[in-house]
């Protein structure tokens, strides 16, 4: 099959027939529900750049299973070259999107998946890494988008997963069959689930004996009998239901998360990759989790992109823009954004050949990426509202603007720099809103912090990986730690004359 | 940049640069069988700090018969502490 059209991207989404619940209440023609629609307009951007000469060369690349042209979402990174264009591509599209385009879940599950099964087999002798070959070839042939579906509701955080009341707070095997496995439980927080033809399980903390039936990854699709969705809210999420452009701030994208839950679901045994194996389950995780702290590396930077773009037009149209405090404020925001991109091309840049065949980013570096996003958007957001002021907040609303007698007058006092009309600057001050307190903070604040694993995971491994040991070596060789020490020698200091 | 070893021993050794090493390479270098006849002509062990693999370029193993790559705590991708470096790939030069 060749490369989808984002129409057709759509109409395949649609054909899946999701149980999808919001509000409430089951969606049925959810491809056009204004609140889903923005999110579905965000991966249909992956489609439509993919078919874009001026883009192909971040969009496709060329399979290593297939030797044909696939979209970068599907591709299993074969060269560090590959890892640094992932992070551009997602920059690409942040900047496109102003938002979280949900499909690089499925990108980061894809290469984790495909190092560890290698690994499983040659240690154990199953098969699991040749069914995942074929998995992939028929994501890249079919352009699939496939959700990565890692984070389980957990319960209490103080238990493993066998030893929790409810044993459904971790997703599990409850059925072991000739033909394949049923499962059990929840996925949380599914970026992009309802946008997804395939769906991607994977365990969610490294697992301990008693954990067995909780080491599980497999695929299935995101239409299988006792799958469904029930999606998550967002701030300001009801805006889409007004009708209007113009109070969204961002009317064209947004990023969609879901509770997915699988009520005894049946898997073929030509779909599992993970069965039992509780050593592998902490490798999967930690890969994912490496793959996925490299990509907010490019994706946020995208959007801080936006967002830096939209508090200089706020400053234009405030008249501010050549105060030194708003262009200093305008270095400070670039700076941080950038040092987020290097960290995001640092660890692509020293990524490694893993036995499989594939590379895989450098781990260190990716989670001193992710620990910076943690703050430098929250950093940069401060800045934007800091520069836009106080009206984002305290404006009156589209119907207000609209209305025959007080829209002239929201017109009139709300003009800025004598050249802007109001409505624009009413626009661009929403967008700001959007970003940094609207729908759009799902994806460019919180998720910043606990996407792809909270501040403390990556603090775990930034300290398992900072090789203290050889640091302190270096500071005792220089200071001499440890030298004989001659008492003699110490003489008091003498002034030397000029002459 | 890399240093090579002297060109009459059995085992070539290639080092990385050794910006950051988490093991001591050159002790890993030391206790290789750079005499020992049950070594095949040719061996070469790519010596790197830490994962990054740098002696290697990158890669975490080779498809050259022969040739073991050591990167931090790895030999050939599989974890391995410190001291099980230099027997492990000694064990894998005489496979």
């Amino acid at each position: 099959m060749t490369l989808r059209t984002p129409e057709e991207f759509v109409q395949s989404i649609a054909d899946l027939h999701l149980q999808i619940y919001m509000f409430g209440e089951k969606v049925d023609d959810y491809v056009n529900h204004p609140v889903i629609k923005p999110s579905l307009n965000c991966i249909s951007m992956t489609y439509e750049l993919a078919r874009q000469p001026e883009y192909e060369d971040l969009m496709l690349a060329t399979s290593h299973l297939t030797g044909k042209k696939v979209n970068r979402f599907s591709h299993i990174h074969q060269s560090t070259d590959d890892l640094s264009k992932k992070v551009k591509m997602q920059r690409l599209l942040g900047q496109k999107t102003g938002s979280c385009f949900q499909r690089c879940v499925g990108m980061d599950a894809i290469n984790a998946l495909y190092s560890v099964t290698y690994e499983i087999d040659q240690a154990k002798g199953t098969e699991y890494h040749q069914r995942f070959k074929k998995y992939v070839q028929f994501l890249q042939e079919n352009d699939l988008v496939a959700d990565g579906a890692m984070t389980d509701p957990k319960g209490d955080r103080g238990l493993a997963p066998h030893q929790q009341p409810d044993p459904d707070m971790y997703l599990h095997i409850v059925e072991k069959r000739d033909d394949g496995i049923v499962v059990r439980g929840a996925k949380a927080h599914q970026t992009g689930a309802c946008n997804s033809h395939e769906i991607i399980v994977m365990p969610t903390v490294a697992m301990r004996e008693g954990d067995e039936d909780y080491a599980v990854s497999f695929s299935c699709p995101a239409n299988a009998e006792g799958v469904y969705y029930i999606y998550g809210r967002q701030s300001c999420d009801t805006r889409k239901l007004e009708g209007n452009d113009l109070d969204v701030g961002n009317a064209q994208f947004g990023g969609q998360e879901a509770l997915m839950v699988f009520d005894d679901v049946f898997v073929p045994w030509d779909r599992v990759y993970l069965c039992g194996e509780i050593e592998f389950s902490g490798a999967v995780v930690e890969r994912f989790a490496g793959y996925h702290r490299q990509s907010y590396g490019g994706c946020k930077v995208g959007v801080g992109d936006v967002l830096i773009g939209a508090a200089a037009t706020a400053a234009d149209m405030n008249g501010a823009a050549k105060a030194s405090h708003i262009k200093d404020k305008l270095i400070e925001m670039t700076h941080l954004n950038e040092t987020l991109f290097s960290c995001g091309l640092a660890c692509s840049y020293e990524g490694v050949k893993m036995p499989a065949g594939n590379y895989q980013i450098d781990m260190l570096l990716a989670n001193v990426c992710k620990q910076n996003v943690t703050r430098f958007p929250y950093e940069i957001a401060r800045l934007a509202e800091d520069i836009a002021g106080g009206l984002m907040v305290t404006m009156p609303s589209a119907q207000d603007l609209a209305d025959e007698k007080i829209g002239p007058i929201v017109e009139k006092y709300l003009v800025g720099q004598c050249d802007t009309p109001t409505i624009d600057r009413m626009r661009i001050l929403r967008l700001v809103e959007n970003l940094t307190l609207g729908t759009a903070a799902v994806g460019y604040r919180t998720e910043s912090m606990h996407g792809a694993g909270s501040p403390q995971a990556q603090r775990i491994m930034i300290a398992r990986q900072s090789n203290i040991n050889h640091k302190k070596d270096l500071a005792k060789a220089l200071a001499g730690v440890g030298k004989p020490w001659d008492r003699g020698k110490a003489k008091v200091p003498t002034a030397v004359s000029a002459d | 940049m890399t240093a090579e070893q002297e060109p009459e021993k059995r085992v070539k050794v290639v080092y990385c640069g050794g910006c950051n090493p988490h093991i001591d390479r050159t002790a890993v270098a030391a206790d290789l069988p750079a005499d020992d006849p049950d070594v095949g002509p040719g061996a070469t062990v790519h010596v790197s700090g830490c994962p990054r693999a740098c002696a290697s370029d990158h890669l975490l193993t080779s498809d050259d018969p022969g040739t073991v790559v050591v990167a931090g705590e790895l030999v050939d991708g599989v974890p391995t502490s410190a001291s099980e470096l230099a027997p492990t790939v000694t064990r894998k030069l005489k496979e």
